[in-house]
Protein backbone atom coordinates (compact mmCIF):
# COMPACT_ATOMS: atom_id res chain seq x y z
CA UNK A 1 0.00 0.00 0.00
CA UNK A 2 1.23 3.25 -0.73
CA UNK A 3 0.12 6.61 -0.45
CA UNK A 4 0.19 8.83 -3.12
CA UNK A 5 2.89 11.17 -3.32
CA UNK A 6 1.65 14.82 -1.86
CA UNK A 7 3.00 17.28 -4.27
CA UNK A 8 5.69 20.26 -3.04
CA UNK A 9 3.91 23.02 -1.87
CA UNK A 10 6.39 25.52 -3.00
CA UNK A 11 6.70 24.31 -6.62
CA UNK A 12 3.11 24.10 -6.84
CA UNK A 13 2.96 28.32 -5.02
CA UNK A 14 5.66 29.28 -8.24
CA UNK A 15 7.96 30.41 -5.82
CA UNK A 16 11.75 29.06 -7.47
CA UNK A 17 13.54 30.10 -4.16
CA UNK A 18 13.20 30.75 -0.97
CA UNK A 19 14.17 33.50 1.35
CA UNK A 20 15.72 33.07 4.76
CA UNK A 21 14.05 36.30 6.03
CA UNK A 22 10.87 34.80 5.30
CA UNK A 23 9.73 33.62 8.69
CA UNK A 24 6.22 33.24 8.12
CA UNK A 25 6.85 30.18 5.72
CA UNK A 26 9.41 28.91 7.50
CA UNK A 27 7.41 28.95 10.38
CA UNK A 28 5.15 26.30 8.99
CA UNK A 29 8.31 23.92 7.92
CA UNK A 30 8.97 23.16 11.57
CA UNK A 31 7.81 21.44 14.28
CA UNK A 32 6.43 22.98 17.56
CA UNK A 33 10.15 22.57 19.06
CA UNK A 34 11.52 24.30 16.25
CA UNK A 35 13.14 21.10 14.04
CA UNK A 36 12.99 21.32 10.50
CA UNK A 37 10.08 18.71 9.29
CA UNK A 38 11.48 15.98 6.91
CA UNK A 39 10.22 16.28 3.43
CA UNK A 40 9.02 13.12 3.94
CA UNK A 41 6.08 14.63 6.13
CA UNK A 42 5.91 17.72 4.29
CA UNK A 43 6.59 16.42 0.57
CA UNK A 44 8.67 18.63 -0.39
CA UNK A 45 10.66 18.40 -3.68
CA UNK A 46 14.23 17.47 -3.10
CA UNK A 47 15.46 20.45 -4.56
CA UNK A 48 13.12 23.04 -2.24
CA UNK A 49 13.65 20.94 1.10
CA UNK A 50 17.51 21.57 0.84
CA UNK A 51 16.84 25.61 0.42
CA UNK A 52 14.35 24.83 3.53
CA UNK A 53 16.85 23.46 5.42
CA UNK A 54 19.81 26.23 4.94
CA UNK A 55 17.16 29.37 4.60
CA UNK A 56 15.68 27.46 8.47
CA UNK A 57 19.38 27.99 9.40
CA UNK A 58 19.81 31.06 8.47
CA UNK A 59 16.53 32.04 10.11
CA UNK A 60 18.09 30.74 13.28
CA UNK A 61 21.45 32.81 13.25
CA UNK A 62 19.09 35.55 12.71
CA UNK A 63 16.52 34.89 15.35
CA UNK A 64 14.12 34.99 13.11
CA UNK A 65 13.43 31.28 14.30
CA UNK A 66 14.10 29.48 18.18
CA UNK A 67 16.69 27.00 17.89
CA UNK A 68 14.61 25.69 20.73
CA UNK A 69 11.30 26.82 20.82
CA UNK A 70 9.44 26.46 24.57
CA UNK A 71 13.14 26.11 26.36
CA UNK A 72 13.51 28.24 29.35
CA UNK A 73 16.04 28.24 31.42
CA UNK B 1 35.60 42.31 -9.63
CA UNK B 2 33.00 43.17 -6.97
CA UNK B 3 30.09 40.66 -5.77
CA UNK B 4 26.43 40.74 -4.33
CA UNK B 5 25.97 39.66 -0.68
CA UNK B 6 23.17 41.01 1.77
CA UNK B 7 23.80 41.61 4.96
CA UNK B 8 21.38 41.81 7.93
CA UNK B 9 22.52 43.92 10.98
CA UNK B 10 20.21 43.20 14.55
CA UNK B 11 20.93 46.31 16.50
CA UNK B 12 20.34 47.10 19.96
CA UNK B 13 17.32 48.17 20.25
CA UNK B 14 18.08 51.21 22.55
CA UNK B 15 19.72 53.11 20.31
CA UNK B 16 18.49 56.01 17.84
CA UNK B 17 18.06 55.63 14.64
CA UNK B 18 19.87 58.21 14.02
CA UNK B 19 22.59 56.75 15.95
CA UNK B 20 21.72 53.35 13.79
CA UNK B 21 22.36 55.47 10.31
CA UNK B 22 25.48 57.15 11.84
CA UNK B 23 27.39 53.39 12.57
CA UNK B 24 25.83 52.45 9.00
CA UNK B 25 27.32 55.25 7.52
CA UNK B 26 31.05 54.72 9.17
CA UNK B 27 30.76 50.88 7.96
CA UNK B 28 29.85 50.85 4.42
CA UNK B 29 32.19 53.42 4.19
CA UNK B 30 34.94 50.68 4.48
CA UNK B 31 33.55 49.18 1.85
CA UNK B 32 34.27 51.34 -1.03
CA UNK B 33 36.69 50.53 -3.68
CA UNK B 34 37.93 52.13 -6.64
CA UNK B 35 35.45 49.30 -8.55
CA UNK B 36 32.54 49.60 -6.23
CA UNK B 37 32.50 53.41 -5.40
CA UNK B 38 28.48 53.30 -4.57
CA UNK B 39 28.72 49.34 -2.49
CA UNK B 40 25.17 49.57 -1.15
CA UNK B 41 22.40 49.14 -3.49
CA UNK B 42 19.44 49.01 -1.26
CA UNK B 43 18.83 48.96 2.35
CA UNK B 44 15.45 48.32 4.36
CA UNK B 45 14.96 48.98 8.26
CA UNK B 46 12.66 46.39 9.47
CA UNK B 47 12.24 48.12 12.68
CA UNK B 48 12.28 46.77 15.90
CA UNK B 49 11.09 43.10 16.35
CA UNK B 50 11.13 40.50 19.26
CA UNK B 51 13.92 37.90 19.03
CA UNK B 52 12.77 34.39 18.85
CA UNK B 53 15.80 33.89 21.63
CA UNK B 54 18.17 36.62 23.64
CA UNK B 55 21.02 37.79 22.23
CA UNK B 56 23.73 39.39 24.57
CA UNK B 57 20.90 39.48 27.06
CA UNK B 58 18.61 41.33 25.16
CA UNK B 59 14.83 40.27 23.85
CA UNK B 60 14.53 43.21 21.16
CA UNK B 61 16.29 44.07 18.52
CA UNK B 62 15.99 46.60 15.61
CA UNK B 63 16.66 44.77 12.08
CA UNK B 64 18.12 46.38 9.26
CA UNK B 65 18.95 44.76 5.73
CA UNK B 66 21.41 45.89 3.33
CA UNK B 67 22.38 44.57 -0.42
CA UNK B 68 26.06 45.11 -0.90
CA UNK B 69 27.94 45.13 -4.29
CA UNK B 70 31.48 45.08 -3.60
CA UNK B 71 35.01 43.46 -3.61
CA UNK B 72 35.35 40.30 -1.22
CA UNK B 73 38.52 41.57 -0.10
CA UNK B 74 36.95 44.61 1.40
CA UNK B 75 34.81 42.40 3.62
CA UNK B 76 37.45 41.34 6.18
CA UNK B 77 38.38 44.81 7.39
CA UNK B 78 34.29 45.29 7.62
CA UNK B 79 33.16 42.38 9.32
CA UNK B 80 35.93 42.98 11.80
CA UNK B 81 34.61 46.15 12.68
CA UNK B 82 31.05 44.38 12.79
CA UNK B 83 32.31 42.33 15.35
CA UNK B 84 33.72 45.11 17.67
CA UNK B 85 30.85 47.58 17.34
CA UNK B 86 29.02 46.32 20.65
CA UNK B 87 26.00 48.17 19.61
CA UNK B 88 25.49 45.27 17.25
CA UNK B 89 23.88 42.21 18.29
CA UNK B 90 24.97 39.87 15.32
CA UNK B 91 24.98 40.44 11.83
CA UNK B 92 24.84 37.66 9.01
CA UNK B 93 26.26 38.51 5.61
CA UNK B 94 24.97 35.95 2.70
CA UNK B 95 25.87 36.10 -1.28
CA UNK B 96 22.66 37.48 -3.10
CA UNK B 97 20.74 35.56 -5.02
CA UNK B 98 19.06 38.67 -6.13
CA UNK B 99 15.88 36.90 -6.83
CA UNK B 100 13.29 39.27 -5.00
CA UNK B 101 13.08 42.95 -4.08
CA UNK B 102 13.67 44.10 -0.59
CA UNK B 103 10.56 44.41 1.43
CA UNK B 104 10.38 45.43 4.98
CA UNK B 105 8.24 42.28 6.50
CA UNK B 106 5.30 44.63 7.21
CA UNK B 107 5.27 45.31 3.51
CA UNK B 108 5.48 41.34 2.67
CA UNK B 109 2.59 40.73 4.87
CA UNK B 110 0.61 43.72 3.37
CA UNK B 111 1.25 41.98 0.00
CA UNK B 112 0.48 38.32 1.61
CA UNK B 113 -2.82 39.05 3.69
CA UNK B 114 -4.26 41.14 0.87
CA UNK B 115 -3.32 38.07 -1.95
CA UNK B 116 -5.00 35.48 0.80
CA UNK B 117 -7.81 37.41 1.46
CA UNK B 118 -8.40 37.58 -2.21
CA UNK B 119 -7.90 33.87 -2.44
CA UNK B 120 -10.82 33.21 0.18
CA UNK B 121 -13.05 35.46 -0.79
CA UNK B 122 -13.45 34.28 -4.36
CA UNK B 123 -12.22 30.72 -4.64
CA UNK B 124 -13.66 30.36 -7.88
CA UNK B 125 -11.05 33.14 -9.31
CA UNK B 126 -8.28 32.26 -8.38
CA UNK B 127 -8.08 29.61 -10.88
CA UNK B 128 -7.58 32.55 -13.35
CA UNK B 129 -4.19 33.41 -11.56
CA UNK B 130 -1.34 30.82 -12.56
CA UNK B 131 0.31 30.44 -9.44
CA UNK B 132 -2.93 30.05 -7.53
CA UNK B 133 -4.35 27.64 -9.60
CA UNK B 134 -2.72 24.35 -8.80
CA UNK B 135 -2.00 25.19 -5.34
CA UNK B 136 -5.60 26.36 -3.80
CA UNK B 137 -8.14 23.99 -4.80
CA UNK B 138 -5.62 20.70 -5.09
CA UNK B 139 -4.38 21.08 -1.14
CA UNK B 140 -7.18 21.81 0.72
CA UNK B 141 -6.47 20.13 3.85
CA UNK B 142 -2.25 20.68 3.06
CA UNK B 143 -1.31 23.38 5.17
CA UNK B 144 1.74 24.32 3.63
CA UNK B 145 0.85 24.02 0.35
CA UNK B 146 -2.03 27.00 1.09
CA UNK B 147 0.60 29.98 2.52
CA UNK B 148 2.91 29.15 0.02
CA UNK B 149 0.79 30.23 -2.50
CA UNK B 150 0.66 33.79 -1.14
CA UNK B 151 4.25 35.65 -1.51
CA UNK B 152 3.64 34.02 -5.16
CA UNK B 153 0.06 36.06 -5.20
CA UNK B 154 1.43 38.77 -3.86
CA UNK B 155 1.86 40.21 -7.86
CA UNK B 156 -1.85 39.53 -8.35
CA UNK B 157 -3.01 41.69 -5.01
CA UNK B 158 -4.36 44.59 -7.19
CA UNK B 159 -5.89 43.21 -9.91
CA UNK B 160 -7.62 40.67 -7.26
CA UNK B 161 -8.44 43.98 -4.88
CA UNK B 162 -10.10 45.87 -7.50
CA UNK B 163 -11.77 43.11 -9.05
CA UNK B 164 -13.37 42.48 -5.77
CA UNK B 165 -16.46 44.72 -5.05
CA UNK B 166 -17.74 44.37 -9.14
CA UNK B 167 -17.63 40.72 -8.21
CA UNK B 168 -19.01 40.17 -5.21
CA UNK B 169 -22.46 40.10 -6.34
CA UNK B 170 -21.73 37.54 -8.97
CA UNK B 171 -20.54 33.70 -8.34
CA UNK B 172 -17.46 33.17 -7.93
CA UNK B 173 -17.32 31.02 -10.56
CA UNK B 174 -17.96 33.10 -13.29
CA UNK B 175 -15.90 35.70 -12.05
CA UNK B 176 -13.11 33.42 -12.50
CA UNK B 177 -14.43 32.75 -15.43
CA UNK B 178 -14.79 36.36 -16.89
CA UNK B 179 -11.05 37.05 -15.96
CA UNK B 180 -9.77 34.54 -18.32
CA UNK B 181 -11.01 36.21 -21.42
Amino acid sequence: MRRPRKSCSVCESGVRNLDYKDERTLNRLVTERGKIIPSRLTGMCARHQRQVATAIKRARVLALLPYIRGHSR
Amino acid sequence: MTRKYEIVYIFDSALEESEIDQILDTLHELLKTPSSPEPVTATSHWGKRTLAYEIKGKPIGYYVVARLDTEPSALTEFERRIKLEGRILRYLIVVDEGFKPLLTPAEADAAAAAAAQANTDRPGAAGAKPAAAGAKPADAEAKPADAEAKPADAEAKPADAEAKPSDAEEKPATAGAKEDK
